[in-house]
């Protein structure tokens, strides 16, 4: 009977301390989710092609009633961005399962831990803070190698507002260091950074993501997606060297698509360059995905069809 | 004294002694007896007083003399009832009196005593104003009985001798008349309660040595002398290793005349049990169906003893080196049955019949359930780490078993409540915050009557945990042992029935985000039940 209250006391002893800490969560908390940074698609966009119906046309030679391009466009470039999310966060996931290794005031570290995933490295997660502002790097170093060899592959900031993941933040991929380090960077390899910028803190929130191409032999690819009250969301790129209209040259266009939850948006494409610089097309569509209005605003003969008022009300993105 | 020489002396008390059995039958006798487990305020409530007090008066009824008109019990009764009892006895002990009878009054008391007075409940009889009283009761012979605390002291006082046990042997030789006093212990001393016997020591042993087992001169009468001696005898025995020590009861008397009084007739009723002389020596136990020793009977080889029980059935032990001897035996009303050696058969130790044989140490279990609130003492903390929750819980409790007034519990508490986190960054998650105790407690107590106050230390282990409805944030746990002091009060408002309201004030270290010193408290109620 002794033995036995000796051996539950002993058991209770091993079970002291925990992992109970409110800083543990602000740290936490300082790093973003899928559903912060990702594009928040209308549901309706799933397989919206026209329902098998709809042929791709070149340029801008569409009719009401057929499929916007514009909007499959939309959809499209929404799961790359999506995508290109998934693949960055899916580095922070795991520190969301793991209590940190080393607690400080006002620092945690998890890790070094063998990277499974690239042999040969070990890898750390160091945050720290500084009032409402964290900063935080996920590193890397040769097996073996001592402290002075840690170089960070993903460095992030976040400036907190109070609200969960509510707050200003960046988030970058460092892949030219990868390759110098003889990381394997996997699909990133074509890429010198990968930036995301973002604010959650009030509506419309705002995601802006910037890919270098290796080299910087062209410019950086941004695309900025920003989300208003209602779930209306807007996605805005660049497109060069599109041959838009008959002419000479190429053009450079700027597209904004906005959405609302029920499927409905709205195009507008302005160009930037080429044969017709400073135009500006708008288009919108309904909830099938079908365009409903079309304004050109250089053509002075027909210079819209179809009926303006279908396009919906996304005064709440207006900047 | 007298002058008599010796010899002449010596014959005198031999004549005295037949001349007080031929008187006592026509012995008029009245009985007061009185229990009471309450003594106020500053004591600890008795467990048997009142049952003793049953058991002497239905004993005195049957066996005594003790016409039931001539009788009264009280229970729980204060001093002015008792006094008043006592007035209306004195009255019809006049009238008899009067008609040229003997009288004489017993008056048996069981309960508790202090501070040179009886205490009735809350209310006091002082020893000098009882003895004075019974000094001038209109009677030939006054007997008081006195089970309770130091209750030696009434024996102390003037023109009252302490008469150890191997004076009793003397006799008397004449009549007796005056005032005879027995008490449980003597003036510095507790009287002890048995669990086992369910009973205090004296009076157990003073039944039942009027039962019969003191019946040295197997006359079938038991004198006042033989039960007394007999009741010292045993009462010492058993107490000599308690934890209070051994209990010395205390005989006195101042009479006119020296005699005995026979105290019990054991053939009264007819009744009773008849122990042959072939029936082997040895201890007999006898036990009624509840498990409780009725009486007992120490026999010597072939002499006949009989005891005086009531009709019923008991079950008869006879303890051996190695075994026990047990069996039935069944005491019809009106006749005496025979105990039938060959009716015992050989049993373990372990069918022993009597209720709590193995144990005597007095102690007792209560379990119950509890429910309170717990919160720490730092604002932020409670705020934002370690909430302010409602507990409920059960609790056990081991009375009087390392030392008297003693308490070791255990107890589990479970708690929780939902929240919402509000940190500087961090302001929103909702939460299921949660608490499991489970804590050990050692109590010292001071009862007094049916409240007993109670300090003493208290481990906990302490078990919390978050549960977050946003899978963003890790479920959260912490765990830590817990010393910490608590108090408290226990009251007593039904049988068994206990009401306990306490405080806790707990240390905790937190070693989580840094290392820190925290401290909380916990009030609540206890509810518990003695089986």
């Amino acid at each position: 009977m002794r033995h036995l209250a000796m051996a539950c006391l002993c058991l209770a002893a091993a079970a002291c301390g925990g992992d109970f800490s409110n800083d543990d969560l602000e740290f936490l908390n300082a790093l973003p989710k899928r559903e912060d940074l990702a594009a928040k698609l209308p549901a309706s966009s799933q397989g919206r092609t026209g329902g098998g119906l709809t042929t791709r046309k070149d340029g801008l030679l569409v009719n009401l009633g057929e499929v916007s391009q514009l909007a499959s466009d939309t959809d499209d470039t929404g799961r790359d961005f999506n995508t290109a999310v998934d693949g960055l966060l899916t580095l922070l996931e795991s520190i969301r399962a793991t209590s940190p290794t080393t607690r400080e005031p006002d620092r945690r570290v998890w890790g070094p831990f063998k990277d499974k995933d690239h042999p040969g490295f070990d890898v750390r997660f160091v945050m720290e803070r500084a009032e409402l502002r964290f900063d935080y790097q996920l590193e890397y170093r040769r097996t073996g190698a001592d402290d002075t060899a840690w170089w960070a592959f993903l460095t992030g900031a976040f400036q907190a507002d109070a609200g969960i993941r509510k707050g200003v933040g960046t988030l970058s991929l460092d892949v030219k260091r990868a390759v110098q380090e003889d990381f394997a960077a996997g699909g990133l390899i074509t890429l010198d950074r990968l930036d995301i910028d973002y604010q959650t803190k009030a509506l419309p929130t705002r995601v802006e993501m910037a890919f270098t191409p290796r080299g910087g032999l062209t410019e950086a690819v941004r695309y900025t997606y920003r989300e208003a009250e209602g779930g209306l969301g807007e996605m805005k790129f660049r497109l060069p060297a599109t041959d838009l209209v008959i002419g000479g040259k190429l053009e450079d266009v700027e597209l904004t698509t906005r959405w609302a939850p029920d499927g409905r948006g709205m195009g507008v494409l302005l160009v930037l360059a080429g044969d017709i610089q400073g135009a500006k097309y708008t288009e919108c569509w309904n909830a099938l995905g079908r365009v409903t209005f079309i304004a050109r605003s250089w053509d002075f003969f027909n210079p819209t069809e179809g009926v303006r008022t279908t396009c919906p009300d996304f005064t709440a993105l207006d900047e | 004294m007298s002058p008599l020489p010796s010899s002449l002396r010596a014959l005198a008390l031999s004549l005295a002694l037949v001349a007080t059995a031929a008187h006592a039958d026509v012995l008029r006798r009245f009985a007061l007896v009185a229990g009471n487990d309450e003594g106020g305020g500053d004591t600890r409530p008795l467990q048997f007083a009142r049952d003793d007090a049953r058991k002497m008066f239905e004993l005195l009824q049957r066996l005594g003399g003790v016409a039931p008109g001539d009788a009264k019990l009280l229970l729980d009764e204060d001093s002015r009832d008792f006094l008043a009892a006592l007035t209306e006895l004195e009255g019809r002990a006049r009238a008899a009196r009067a008609r040229g009878e003997r009288t004489a009054l017993m008056v048996y008391y069981s309960g508790h005593a202090k501070d040179g007075s009886l205490r009735l409940g809350d209310s006091r009889l002082a020893y000098e104003d009882l003895k004075r009283r019974l000094a001038d009761a209109p009677v030939d012979i006054r007997i008081a009985i006195l089970d309770s605390c130091r209750s030696g002291a009434l024996t102390r006082t003037k023109g009252a001798r302490r008469a150890p046990a191997f004076e009793i042997e003397s006799g008397a030789a004449r009549d007796a008349r005056g005032l005879v006093i027995l008490t449980s212990s003597s003036a510095d001393e507790d009287s002890q309660e048995s669990d086992a016997l369910r009973g205090s020591y004296f009076s157990h042993h003073l039944a039942s040595g009027l039962l019969g087992d003191a019946d040295r001169s197997g006359d079938g009468r038991v004198t006042l002398f033989e039960a007394y001696s007999h009741a010292y005898a045993r009462t010492v025995a058993d107490t000599a290793a308690s934890t209070a020590g051994p209990q010395h009861p205390t005989f006195s008397y101042d009479l006119a005349g020296n005699g005995d009084l026979v105290l019990t007739d054991l053939r009264a009723s007819g009744e009773g049990l008849l122990v042959p002389g072939a029936a082997p020596a040895g201890t007999y136990y006898f036990v009624d169906p509840g498990g409780m020793v009725v009486a007992e009977l120490d026999k010597t080889a072939d002499v006949e003893r009989r005891v005086a029980l009531a009709p019923g059935t008991y079950r008869v032990k006879r303890r051996l080196p190695d075994r026990l001897r047990i069996g039935e035996v069944e005491v019809p009303r009106g006749r005496a049955a025979v105990l039938e050696e060959t009716r015992l058969r050989d049993a373990p130790f372990s069918d022993d019949p009597v209720k709590g044989a193995a144990r005597d140490g007095g102690a007792w279990w209560t379990v119950g359930f509890s429910g309170g609130v717990q919160s720490f003492l730092d604002a932020p903390t409670r705020d934002t780490l370690f909430l302010s929750v409602g507990l409920l819980g059960a609790e056990a409790q081991l009375h009087d078993y390392f030392r008297r007034d003693w308490v070791w519990g255990v107890d589990v508490a479970v708690g929780g409540k939902q929240a919402v986190l509000a940190l500087p960054t961090l302001a929103g998650p909702a939460y299921r915050y949660s608490v499991t105790s489970l804590g050990t407690t050692l109590t010292a107590e001071w009862p007094h009557g049916s409240v007993t106050p109670f300090v003493g230390g208290r481990l906990a282990y302490l078990m919390l945990r978050r549960d977050f409805e946003d899978e963003a944030f890790p479920d959260q746990k912490f765990a830590m042992f817990s010393p910490g002091v608590v108090g408290g009060v226990r009251w007593k408002p039904l049988p068994r029935l206990y009401v306990t309201g306490q405080a806790r004030l707990h240390y905790l270290q937190y070693t989580v985000d840094e290392q820190r010193s925290l401290g909380y408290w916990e009030l609540g109620a206890l509810l518990t039940y003695q089986p």
